[in-house]
């Protein structure tokens, strides 16, 4: 059974009725569901550029250019989607007691020793994207990389024009950040 | 046809004593072996379960078909009853640490009951184990034969999960297990509890049955009753809990035998081996409709602190953390790999995981969140790959000399951090609401004299207390949040208190557990016990997950993971006089910062969660306050009237509500309620916006500061030995670790900082 747009855009606002919300949660799952959800965020955001995926709250993986780049629902862009976002965003990282105890207070602090809770801020708009808590010294977690082509070719059956291969380029920003520390 | 009526024919002769040509117990006189052999064999050569290409017999009568599966589920769930309702144990009775599964004669598992679902593939991990060791010769397989196996260097997650198995027969051939999990409050483990934390040979795990034949044509063997009497301080439990486990098993092979009258011997073998291959491919469809291929990472710390417990194999007294990056494919095929690449070493401790608490961990984690619809069974782990480095913390070479009281830690905050990883495929493909994260827990539990007088293990394990965490579209369940078993309650504290010298001093909602966020988890109850009528008590931790000092990184979408788990001990309290001058007492935490205990006056401690043994006395206060998962998206994004809620319910105050929530609100003294600004919440949330702005950093200086950190060996020593454990083991997490960094070829984690 499919959900419909009205209902769909009302459950991601959080706004729909319980009764509802709770047959969608126990109910077989639509196929279409990703089509209607790629229809409702289209409509929501306020410029052109196809959205191939959504990628998290607010960031959404589209086409741009001829190039699939990350891209906040304010406009910002992130680069390609096979390089971390992250890397392109702002950090607020609280890695000692006070920034810690600004969330955490009293006995729900983590020991800033070992653990950095990671703010990821959209540099156009001032969201928080991500909260990564990770011990002192882990390179940033790259938590989705989606696999486009074989998403849309394979399991869609309408493929994405010009395939990409889909790996992990991340590398290629350490790499020039830590050409420039020689 | 019955269970005890019919005799296998191992000894080639049949009920009437003519030789039957027999030479094993399984179809057509093929041995159980060969029958392991051929599963195994079929499934490699058609990557199909039993080599089902095209599963017809139940799609041809779907009716009768699901006529079928609802009498093995009915007889399973009503086995399961039988088995609460004969114990007297308030972990099997009030908790429901329990379930109860049917197998096939080569172990694979076909349906299980309501419950705790992690031994779905465990149990028959031990059936396969016993087929290897050759039972079937070697010891002898027979109708009411009582096997009982608890020792995870066969299979499962800790002593304290008992698995009691029947060989169910038909005419002779084996045709089905029946296997029961219960969990025990009492093994004979080293002081204190079931599952110790100073515990790490073997040999003060407590009592472990090796997949042992205990009892014959339903009757347990009166040496073995007597060796639990003289083994345990709770042989009564133990043995009432067993006695209870025969009791469904058997009222579940009586149920197979009348189905088998029912529905034909050849539909009940081809039927139950369809469903298994049926869920298999389901399976796949749900990946395949849920999520996204691609690849999906995420990293789990865990804290052993191990230097202050009272061991005697000195080799294990040391604090040392351990990571586990994680790593799960989804192919275009909707294959699921996790791979552990990178998993630091194993140690002298009973927190190592092992394969099949890896598989035990993936079983109860897939029920909850992808395969839920009643029908799991061997077949949902079947599309499934698990990578496992031998040597790891995950793997160890060799698990039989190690003590194994806690294979749980490290399983729930892995899975707790694939629920994550899953949220994000289900986030992408638009299934918002099947997100949702989970985070383990650890408490106290103690040992010592009664208020009875009599000496107990004495582990109170209310585990319903988690709340659960946000999903994409609405907030966590405050105390619903057990992942391991959904049905699981807190139980009543009047019961507990029968069984544990103490006293529940409050069970009340505490705010500060959430992991905030556009939608918030549910909030967490601490638990907090005072001791009561005791004579002599120790109580140490117990550990339900291995984190402590660092949060789980459970956040999704912009939440944060809810506050750092903690332990309370207030000794020499004055309690009595309060209760002498009838003054109030210590019910609810307050806030963190400046919490209500303190109007006690008491000697309070803040032990870590592997708190070694401590003695406790009457009056003394334990109180446990965990953590909950995380929240979903930017709290300031949070709905006002949601906000409102929460203070009114109590699941807020005025600094969350202002502070995280960047909402303007007041309190009406007249109409005592809470009121809610939007104007005034717009301007905080659109100057928190220009804060973050303000104060955030690019990355890229971020990362210079880091890695300069990384240079000058400018982290804690625990952690230079975390990473330097990860890269002795593994090549290619040095290489990325590296690669990430730009760090020089030659860097090493060196020994932290001085």
């Amino acid at each position: 059974m499919s959900v419909s747009k009205d209902d769909l855009r009302d459950l991601y606002a959080g706004r729909l009725g319980w009764d509802k919300t709770k047959a969608i949660i126990s109910g077989p799952k639509d196929d279409d569901r990703f089509e209607t959800a790629v229809e409702v965020l289209q409509e929501q955001v306020s410029w052109p550029e196809r959205i191939l995926m959504p990628l998290r709250e607010h960031l959404y993986v589209v086409e741009s250019g001829g190039e699939r780049v990350v891209k906040c629902d304010c406009g910002h862009e992130f680069g390609d989607w096979r390089r971390n976002w992250k890397l392109s965003a702002l950090i607020i990282a609280r890695d000692d007691e006070a920034s810690l105890e600004e969330i955490y207070p009293g006995l729900r602090r983590p020991d800033p020793a070992l653990c950095e809770v990671r703010e990821f801020i959209c540099p156009g708009c001032g969201s928080l994207l991500d909260v990564e808590s990770v011990p002192v010294g882990c390179p940033i977690v790259f938590d989705a990389l989606p696999d486009l082509d074989t998403f849309y070719a394979e399991w869609l059956g309408r493929p994405l024009q010009g395939v990409r291969r889909c790996e992990d380029l991340t590398h290629e920003i350490t790499s020039r950040w830590g050409q420039a520390e020689l | 046809m019955t269970t005890l009526e019919n005799r296998p024919d191992s000894d080639r002769r049949g009920d009437d004593g003519t030789d039957t040509g027999r030479r094993g117990l399984g179809e057509g006189g093929a041995t159980l072996a060969e029958m392991l052999a051929q599963r195994r064999r079929q499934l490699t050569e058609t990557g199909c379960y039993a080599g089902i290409t095209d599963p017809h017999v139940l799609a041809e009568d779907p009716v009768r078909a699901e006529l079928f599966h609802s009498r093995i589920m009915a007889a399973l769930i009503a086995g399961r009853e039988t088995t609460r309702l004969v114990s007297a144990s308030p972990f099997v009775r009030e908790v429901a640490e329990l379930a109860i599964g049917i197998y096939t004669p080569e172990g694979d598992n076909i349906a299980q009951s309501i419950g705790i679902q992690v031994h779905i593939r465990c149990m028959g991990e031990v059936v396969q184990w016993m087929i290897e060791h050759d039972y079937e010769h070697a010891v002898g397989i027979e109708a009411g034969d009582i096997f009982w196996c608890n020792d995870p260097s066969v299979a499962g997650l800790h002593p304290a999960d008992v698995y009691d198995l029947l060989p169910v027969f038909h005419d002779g051939e084996l045709i089905a297990w029946v296997c029961t999990v219960t969990m025990e409050m009492d093994i004979g483990a080293v002081s204190p509890g079931c599952m110790p934390i100073a515990n790490v040979e073997r040999a003060t795990d407590g009592i472990r049955f090796v997949a042992e034949k205990v009892g014959t044509e339903g009757r347990l063997r009166h040496d073995i009753e007597l060796k639990i009497q003289y083994s345990l301080d709770m042989s009564d439990i133990f043995l009432l809990d067993r006695k209870g486990a025969t009791a469904a098993n058997l009222k579940v092979a009586d149920e197979i035998g009348r189905m088998i009258g029912e529905f034909g011997l050849d539909y009940f073998k081809t039927a139950t081996r369809e469903l298994i291959e049926v869920e298999r491919r389901n399976q796949i469809a749900r990946l395949r409709q849920r999520t996204v291929p691609g690849r999906y990472r995420n990293v789990v710390p865990l804290e052993y602190y191990m230097a202050d417990q009272p061991v005697s194999w000195l080799p294990a007294r040391k604090d040392h953390i351990r990571l586990v990056p994680i790593e799960m494919r989804i192919d275009g095929d909707g294959a699921l790999t996790l791979d552990f690449e990178g998993a630091g070493e194993w140690g002298w401790h009973p927190f190592n995981a092992t394969p099949s608490g890896m598989w035990g961990g993936f079983a109860f984690t897939l029920v909850q969140s992808i395969a839920y619809d009643g029908r799991a069974n061997l077949g949902s782990l079947l599309p499934v790959d698990l990578r496992l480095p031998l040597g790891s913390v995950l793997n160890p070479e060799d698990v039989r000399p190690l003590a194994t009281a806690s294979i749980w830690a490290p399983v729930i905050d892995i899975f707790s951090l694939w629920c994550a990883m899953a949220s994000n495929a289900f986030f992408m493909r638009g299934f918002r609401e099947e997100m949702f994260t989970y985070r383990g827990g650890s408490g106290m539990q103690m040992a010592g004299y009664d208020q009875y007088g009599m000496r107990r293990p004495l582990l109170a394990a209310p585990t319903g207390n988690f709340g659960s965490g946000a999903t994409g579209v609405c907030d966590g369940i405050d105390a619903g949040g057990s992942l391991i078993t959904a049905e699981i309650d807190l139980g009543n504290a009047e019961i507990w208190e029968c069984f544990m010298p103490y006293l529940d001093l409050g069970r009340r909602l505490e705010p500060y557990s959430v992991g905030w966020g556009r939608f918030r988890s549910g909030a967490c109850v601490p638990t907090a016990a005072m001791l009561h009528r005791s004579t002599q008590t120790i109580a140490a931790g117990v550990v339900g997950g291995a984190a402590e000092f660092i949060l789980p990184n459970v956040g999704l979408g912009g939440g944060y993971p809810g506050g750092k788990r903690f332990n309370v001990v207030m000794r020499d309290t004055d309690v009595p006089a309060r209760i002498e001058r009838r003054e109030p007492l210590f019910h609810e935490l307050g806030h963190p910062a400046h919490p209500t205990y303190e109007m006690l006056d008491a000697e309070v401690t803040h032990p870590h969660h592997m708190a070694p043994p401590m003695e406790v006395n009457d009056h003394d206060i334990l109180v446990t306050a965990i953590g909950s998962p995380g929240g979903y998206g930017d709290p300031i994004e949070r709905d006002l009237d949601a906000i409102r809620v929460d203070l009114d319910d109590g699941l807020a105050d005025r600094q969350i509500a202002e502070d995280v929530y960047c909402a303007e609100v007041e309190f009406d003294d007249a109409a005592k309620e809470w009121r809610v600004d939007p104007q005034g919440s717009a301007r905080r949330r659109d100057a928190k916006r220009a804060e973050r702005l303000a104060r955030a950093v690019p990355v890229e200086d971020w990362w210079r500061r880091s890695r300069r950190r990384l240079l000058d060996h400018d982290i804690d020593p625990m952690l230079s030995e975390m990473y330097a454990s990860s890269m002795r083991l593994s090549e290619p997490f040095t290489t990325e670790f590296k690669e990430f960094w730009a760090l020089p070829e030659d860097w090493t984690p060196g020994e932290g900082r001085p």
